[in-house]
């Protein structure tokens, strides 16, 4: 079912290409740069200072390349893909333009996983094509499956609840919430927004 | 607009005031040189002028005024100081320009500790009211790595590179310490108000005077800014043509242009009197005044 990716020739980039979001391979990973600052000391040649996160690992590394260095381009893509449903050990996301399907170990994405919702659509990674990370929409909404009854008039409480989730996520939730409602969820900030 | 202006006014006559009080000459010098600079990373910009004239002649835009000042300061002028436009091609990076304003000045019998009193002095006088933290090169680098910078040959510098993940291939003593200061040092000057650092690795000496293993040199640096670069000048003739020379091998070895260096300079018999001179970013130093404010 899945088209076979062709590895392509990745151009070089020099270091005064360097820029926010820019996909380079790093010690056999790719990473992205998040931040590329000049130093050009009075006496002395340039460098550029630049924070990379590892693409795969999440890890943000700082590392100075002597300007005019230059780095090979990581064949990264980004591409809005359906998730369709997880076998308990992969989750499978669905290309809508091409209807490739791509299987992912769900280990991989566990920060993902506690807010995939089938149907929805989420970004997914490609590294030479295959997927390496997940990043859910912004908000989902999922069913409380577990937390402790409400306290009667309090329905501005500050202190809220816990509360888990049909995904297995546990998210602080007013005390008015209860079994079975279905919640607004922030996936980014693992915040409750609102009652859907 | 007109208040950015009134206040680089402001910060200019009150240099000028310093100066005044303190003897020291205003004087300008040409800004149009027969040589490039010999710096391996300053790269000088020129002009052709006189071609209609049948007189074409290519000249080099000052990178700094230092050499065309310790001219005078060889024919005796004593102590002296130039604000003036300076110009460097292939410049990059937020704070780096195609030209800016320099002041550059030079006190005669003073060493390298007098001139760092005396810039702090000049700074009070402007408005500049933070105390400047003094660290060698080599205690920089203890405060923030356990890495004895004075003491590590090319060997054990690049072990250190490669510890930190920094290739270093095709480059020098030099070069690979000014990378270690900009991977693991620079970062954290962004914390410290104001500081010196004085005697650098005598790899890294420029045109300043070598005293045991280091080199009678200082940067200011604010706010993690580099503002000010200064020395305890080289005095010997023959000693600037060996450090002239190494400079155009280096930029050879780089695959850069090569000029010859100035010989009017070095062939003059006389040797510089002892003095010590900085020059300073005038435009870098006025945007750390502003955000003082």
């Amino acid at each position: 079912m899945r088209i076979l990716h062709v590895d392509t020739v990745m151009a070089n980039y020099s270091t005064s290409q360097f820029k926010n979001g820019l996909k380079l391979m790093l010690d056999g990973n790719p990473c992205s740069i998040v931040n590329n600052e000049i130093v050009k000391p009075g006496k002395g040649q340039a460098f550029n200072r630049v924070k990379l996160k590892d693409l795969i690992t999440g890890k943000v590394l700082e590392k100075t390349f002597k300007s005019g260095e230059s780095l090979e381009g990581a064949d990264v893509m980004e591409t809005d893909m359906q998730y369709l449903y997880s076998d308990g050990e992969n989750c499978h996301f669905m290309d809508p333009a091409s209807y490739d399907q791509y299987a992912i170990d769900a280990k991989a994405i566990s920060d993902a996983v506690q807010y995939l919702v089938e149907q929805d659509t989420c970004l997914v990674t490609l590294w030479n094509g295959n997927p390496i990370s997940v990043t859910p929409p912004n908000h989902v909404i999922l069913e409380v499956v577990d937390t402790d009854p409400g306290l009667k008039g309090d329905t501005a409480g500050t202190g809220g609840k816990p509360a888990t989730m049909n995904t297995g996520v546990v998210v602080q939730v007013p005390l008015f919430i209860n079994i079975g409602d279905k919640l607004k969820i922030d996936t980014r900030t693992n915040d409750y927004v609102s009652r859907a | 607009m007109v208040d950015y202006l009134a206040e680089r006014a402001k910060y200019l006559h009150l240099i000028r005031n310093y100066f005044a009080d303190q003897n020291v000459l205003e004087v300008f010098t040409d800004s149009l040189l027969s040589y490039p600079v010999s710096d391996p990373f300053i790269d000088s910009a020129s002009v052709i002028l006189n071609k209609n004239i049948s007189k074409e002649q290519k000249f080099f835009l000052h990178t700094s005024p230092e050499i065309e000042m310790k001219k005078l300061l060889k024919d005796g002028s004593g102590d002296i100081y130039q604000i003036c436009k300076v110009f460097r091609d292939n410049e990059f990076g937020e704070r780096n320009f195609n030209e800016f304003l320099m002041l550059e000045y030079y006190r005669v019998n003073f060493d390298m500790n007098e001139l760092m009193d005396d810039l702090e002095d000049l700074l009070k006088s402007i408005g500049f009211s933070k105390k400047i933290t003094r660290y060698s090169y080599q205690e920089i680098f203890s405060k923030y790595t356990d890495i004895d910078i004075y003491h590590s040959n090319l060997e054990e510098i690049q072990k250190l590179c490669e510890a930190n993940g920094l290739s270093f291939e095709k480059m020098d003593l030099a070069d690979l310490q000014i990378m270690l200061f900009v991977h693991l040092i620079e970062g954290h000057l962004k914390d410290i108000p104001a500081c010196y650092i004085y005697d650098f690795p005598k790899s890294q000496s420029a045109l300043a005077k070598i005293d045991g293993n280091v080199a009678k040199r200082f940067e200011l640096y604010l706010g993690g800014i580099e503002v000010a670069n200064g020395y305890d000048e080289l005095q010997n003739m023959k000693d600037y043509e060996i450090r002239f020379h190494d400079e155009l091998s280096k930029r050879k070895s780089l695959d850069l242009t090569v000029n010859n260096f100035d010989q009017d300079f070095v062939s003059q018999g006389k040797d510089l009197m002892q003095c010590s001179g900085v020059a300073i970013g005038l435009d870098r130093l006025f945007e750390v005044l502003n955000l003082d404010k």
